[in-house]
């Protein structure tokens, strides 16, 4: 992302007091982290929280902020680790399966009503398939999965954002991709 | 097969992922093409991936909308599109600062203002008119209060006369006031002569500044006591 002010230049101003200053941080990254969150956690209100909850846990730490690292790597650490601690107490609760079919029967309704029955139920079917595969994968390859598919980050983006070598980057999607490939098999989805 | 992160089939798995998102360049997505077209695992796996991003992507739409775009929300930019905006603030100068305040102030400010500014003109004009016309001194008297040199010879002669007929009614005052009569009878014709000859010139009346100032040019002229046809005694009472 090429801006006239650079993130590190916003934070410096945010940490001088100034009041405007971190909202725009905000506003450069929301939608960004808001795909993350979406595509780490799979339900639109769990990324919603998240995004919030990512951006308060900045503000608070935004003194600890030294800029020894990117703004970038900085928020989606965050992002990140907010989305594996809900899933975790998601997990504890029980709710995934059960938030699965409700979110499948709450999109029935809301398909558009010329479209045929087989094939809504079967695009929903893989919808599903699709997110819980997804969740399935370890935090590190599905990090980089949500990153290069939701927030449509170059591997470039994605190395920088991670601070990871670029060829870890490319790796780290060869290897996500084929274990998708293998769970939508595993749970009947359309990669055969 | 492991779900962990195990090695690729193919040694060229990078250049597979770069190549399958299109950010591979011109001569490096060639080489990968020439080389899936010989190397079946990677022709394979290029497939499958293929679907598996098709399917995430379908789910990303579905859920986010296919309209939706990770990048930042633009700033709002109103002076672009002529919306109204609070204009700069201008420095006033003197006179539009006095319109302003002349446009919010009520009626009756207004014309005591006005009143005001009016009366302290006309006392202006009085003070620089006062300036302009302050008294002269006597030397530089209108003409008509100017003696010329017969009229003042004139008057000079009537108060000789005048003290000379004090100085004898004073001094005859004990015989009897006929002998002051007298001369005043006596010259009572020759005095009116005079006066009528003197009312075409004489003054109308000397003011008190006049009378002192003939006093002190009777003492300038007669400079030797000797020339005054009497004398004055210091004492006149004695």
């Amino acid at each position: 992302m090429e801006t006239a002010t650079s993130d590190e230049q916003v934070v410096e101003r945010a940490l001088s007091g100034e009041p405007e200053a971190f909202s725009e941080i905000v506003r450069r990254w929301e939608r960004r982290i808001f795909a993350l969150s979406f595509g780490m956690l799979g339900r639109e209100e769990d990324a919603r929280d998240a995004t919030q909850e990512t951006f308060l846990a900045a503000f608070r730490n935004l003194r600890g902020f030294r800029g020894e690292a990117k703004v970038s790597s900085w928020l989606h650490r965050i992002a990140v680790n907010q989305c594996i601690t809900r899933q975790r107490r998601a997990k504890v609760r029980g709710e995934t399966a059960l938030e699965d079919e409700a979110e499948k029967n709450a999109a029935v309704f809301a398909m558009p009503s010329d479209a045929s029955p087989a094939r809504t139920v079967e695009s929903l079917e893989r919808s599903v398939a699709v997110k819980r595969a997804v969740s399935s994968l370890p935090p590190d390859l599905r990090q980089v999965v949500v990153m290069k598919e939701f927030e449509e980050l170059t591997f470039q983006e994605i190395s920088e954002a991670l601070e990871l070598p670029l060829s870890t980057v490319k790796s780290r999607l060869y290897t996500a991709l084929r274990q998708l490939q293998m769970r939508l098999q595993k749970f009947g989805g359309p990669a055969r | 097969m492991k779900e962990s992160n195990e090695r690729p089939v193919c040694h060229r798995a990078d250049d597979l992922v770069t190549y399958l998102y299109n950010e591979a360049t011109e001569t490096e997505a060639r080489d990968f093409a020439n080389h899936a077209a010989a190397c079946d695992a990677c022709r394979a796996e290029l497939v499958v991936f293929r679907q598996v991003h098709e399917s995430i992507s379908v789910w990303r739409n579905e859920a986010l909308g296919s309209t939706f775009s990770p990048e930042p929300v633009p700033l709002p930019v109103t002076r672009d599109v002529g919306l109204p905006t609070v204009p700069p603030r201008r420095r006033l100068s003197a006179l539009d600062a006095l319109r302003e305040f002349f446009a919010v102030s009520p009626l009756w400010l207004r014309g005591a203002t006005a009143f005001a500014a009016l009366l302290l003109s006309v006392l202006a004009v009085l003070a620089v008119s006062r300036l302009w016309n302050k008294p002269a001194p006597l030397a530089n008297q209108p003409t008509t209060n100017a003696y010329s040199q017969e009229e003042f010879e004139a008057a000079v002669a009537k108060e000789v006369k005048l003290q000379m007929e004090l100085l004898k009614s004073k001094s005859t005052s004990t015989e009897g006031p006929t002998l002051t009569a007298k001369p005043a009878e006596k010259n009572r014709p020759t005095q009116l002569a005079e006066n009528r000859t003197q009312t075409k010139t004489r003054p109308r009346g000397l003011t008190r500044q006049e009378r002192e100032q003939l006093a002190s040019d009777l003492r300038l002229i007669y400079r030797d006591d000797d020339d005054l046809p009497f004398v004055f005694s210091e004492e006149p009472n004695q």
